[in-house]
């Protein structure tokens, strides 16, 4: 008697096993499918800053040589110190940490109060600030911006600042000897002109940002808020110690979101600002300057891309740090849920 | 009696938090107020008058009621075909976009050796796609044919599709000439739109990654297939980030620069001076954009909300 055989044969047979066979080979082909896809498209995407990495290290010399095609044979890192220097790079950088990035962090944070406030609490206008916040969202900043230009020129708030000026900033700076005290009007210049939209929720595409918040608040189980509000907490407790901490990967999300656009922006950095201007503003005027610098015409092509190659490769490090934060946080939110 | 005190300390603990909320909101509304209803204001007053900027009198305003409405949709030459083409590529792009990046973020959540890898690099369509870089892509290069992108024929439209030749492609495989410039248009297309799908695949992952994985591994128990999975347990559970990818992908893609409408009002606002036209234009397509907005919220909480909370 063969027992093995028959064995074998029955196992062969035996409907779930073949069913893991072929569940085996289905994964299999899945996974070969999955990286074939991933790469495929991948492909096209880096397609653009491969060029341009290859573009920044070409030498003149090799730019005309047809069988140079992505490595080049000399190398150069000229390109780069000429693009430094055009957009007097670590000036702007820091320009654009102090106004850009810092505005940024003040929006995530305001923008998450507003959309806490809807997405929790009922009361009669929610519907109605629901829908300023998408008609925020929708209209573009370059609608507005000569209004807004004007507003931010004569910063008065109907004639309350030069009134408290003239009667109270101004005798208690006469007290000390220096008359001319007074709270600024002029906002154009200053970083505030980007500081005071953000700090009320009202920046560079808060309408959007308190979207993504409320949706995800209201995806939150509302157990552990009212466990909170049971213990004596108060609302603003609540959401320092309970919202804020299961919720990691939305302000997450909306900080990466946040710097970039604000690091993106050129139309409101350029309408606010005489100078000290941001990152992408240098940029943008790259050509102009390279031209007054004998880099004209085809010469400006490798500093131009080195140009835009340290422009974004702050935002790509700052997304592979918070990128691990990411999957940090991931772990956490099994507790809320 | 303590009938009728109940009732009222619920009442008290209502319009408590109904305080709480408006205090949350409070700051906003200011900032609202200072920084975006008066310059809002101001330019939907100039899509109802006509406006003259003088350099000593400073802006003038005549209302003339209708007027640049009336102009813009019957005397204009090209705004109602611009608002036609804004709004065919949108009706075929918001599915597109909205279907693709949540096949993307859906692989890419899942686990797999590599997937951070894969996660940074679709992440760069948001990095390039919103800027100044994404302008040096798709322009010429002092003076030069820019050597990344393929401009196509007409010249305003630049595919940036990984430096294939698709036309070469359709072109050694003999097809008539006009399916291969059909064909090759509307792949060039097709990969654009993977330039528009980086924040919703974001959205999309963070939306995935708040699903508790209890959920799955009772249905693992249960015996459910992936297929009532998916159905039950995932499309339920980002029923919140999919109406908000829905909603940021319609405005993202009807309001962005490239749009023909807005392309047209911003050239007439910027290089005619033409601020009543211009104002009529927008206010116009953004009553639209709202419409459309409005009509996809209502929708979802008929439907959505509905079924799945």
């Amino acid at each position: 008697m063969n027992f093995k055989s028959i064995d074998l044969k029955a196992y062969k047979n035996d409907p779930l096993q073949r069913k893991k066979a072929a569940s085996k080979v289905g994964s299999w082909i899945f996974k070969a499918f999955r990286i074939f896809f991933l790469l495929s498209v991948g492909y096209i995407i880096i397609y653009p800053l491969l060029s341009m990495i290859s573009y920044s290290l070409i030498s003149r010399v090799d730019l005309y040589d047809p069988s140079i095609v992505w490595v080049p044979k000399h190398f150069t890192a000229s390109n780069y110190t000429v693009a430094v220097e055009a957009m007097g790079y670590f000036k702007a950088l820091w320009n654009t940490v102090y106004k850009c990035v810092f505005s940024a962090l003040l929006e995530v944070a305001s923008c998450s109060l507003v959309a806490y406030g809807l997405a929790r609490f009922k009361f009669k206008e929610n519907g109605l600030l629901f829908g300023i916040v998408l008609l925020t969202a929708i209209v573009p900043v370059q609608v507005y911006i000569i209004p807004s230009y004007l507003n931010y020129r004569f910063f008065e708030l109907g004639g309350v600042i030069p009134f408290i000026n003239d009667n109270i900033v101004g005798p208690i700076g006469g007290w000390f000897g220096n008359p001319e005290l007074a709270i600024p009007t002029n906002l154009i210049n200053s970083p505030l002109a980007f500081y005071l939209p953000a700090l009320f929720g009202v920046g560079i595409r808060s309408g959007l940002f308190i979207f993504i918040y409320r949706q995800f608040f209201l995806g939150l189980p509302k157990e552990l808020e009212e466990a909170s509000w049971i213990d004596g907490a108060g609302p603003f407790k609540t959401f320092l110690r309970v919202v804020i901490p299961s919720s990691g990967v939305v302000f997450l999300t909306v900080t990466i979101f946040a710097i970039i656009w604000y690091w993106n922006d050129y139309y409101q950095s350029i309408m606010f600002f005489n100078q000290d201007f941001p990152l992408a503003v240098s940029l943008n005027g790259i050509t102009g300057v390279l031209q007054g610098m004998g880099y004209a015409y085809e010469k400006s092509l490798g500093p131009t891309m080195a140009g835009c190659l340290l422009f974004i490769a702050p935002m790509l490090l700052m997304y592979a740090i918070l990128q691990k934060q990411f999957i940090a946080s991931i772990d956490r939110v099994g507790i809320v849920g | 009696m303590a009938k009728l005190g109940k009732k009222r300390r619920v009442r008290g603990i209502e319009s408590k938090k109904s305080l709480y909320g408006r205090m949350f909101v409070l700051p906003w509304e200011i900032g609202i107020i200072l920084f975006f209803l008066v310059p809002i204001g101001q330019s939907i007053w100039y899509s109802f008058t006509e406006v003259w900027l003088d350099p000593i009198e400073g802006i003038t305003t005549y209302f003339t009621g209708l007027e640049n409405f009336k102009y813009i949709l019957n005397e204009d030459p090209k705004f109602v075909d611009n608002l036609t083409t804004s709004l065919t590529n949108f009706t075929y792009s918001l599915p597109i976009i909205v279907i693709v990046s949540f096949i993307f973020a859906v692989v890419l959540n899942q686990k797999f050796k590599g997937r951070v890898l894969f996660r940074s690099l679709y992440f760069l369509p948001v990095i390039i796609a919103t800027g100044v870089v994404m302008e040096f892509l798709t322009q010429s290069v002092g003076g030069n044919q820019n050597p990344i992108i393929q401009l196509s024929t007409d010249a305003s439209n630049a595919y940036v599709s990984g430096g294939i030749d698709f036309e070469g492609v359709l072109n050694s495989l003999n097809f008539p000439a006009e399916i291969t410039e059909l064909m090759a248009k509307y792949i060039n297309m097709i990969f654009n739109l993977l330039w528009d799908c980086g924040v919703q695949i974001v959205l999309f992952i963070a939306g995935l990654q708040t699903i508790p994985e209890q959920l799955y591994e009772v249905s693992k128990v249960e015996g459910a297939t992936s297929w009532e999975e998916f159905w039950y347990i995932t499309l339920p559970m980002v029923s919140n980030t999919l109406l908000l990818v829905i909603i940021y992908t319609i405005i993202d893609l009807l309001t962005k620069t490239t749009d023909p409408v807005m392309t047209q009002a911003y050239n007439l606002m910027n290089m005619n001076q033409n601020y009543y036209h211009s104002s009529a234009m927008m206010w116009m397509f953004f009553a639209i954009v709202g419409v459309i907005t409005a009509a996809v919220l209502f929708l979802y909480n008929r439907i959505c909300a509905r079924r799945w909370n």
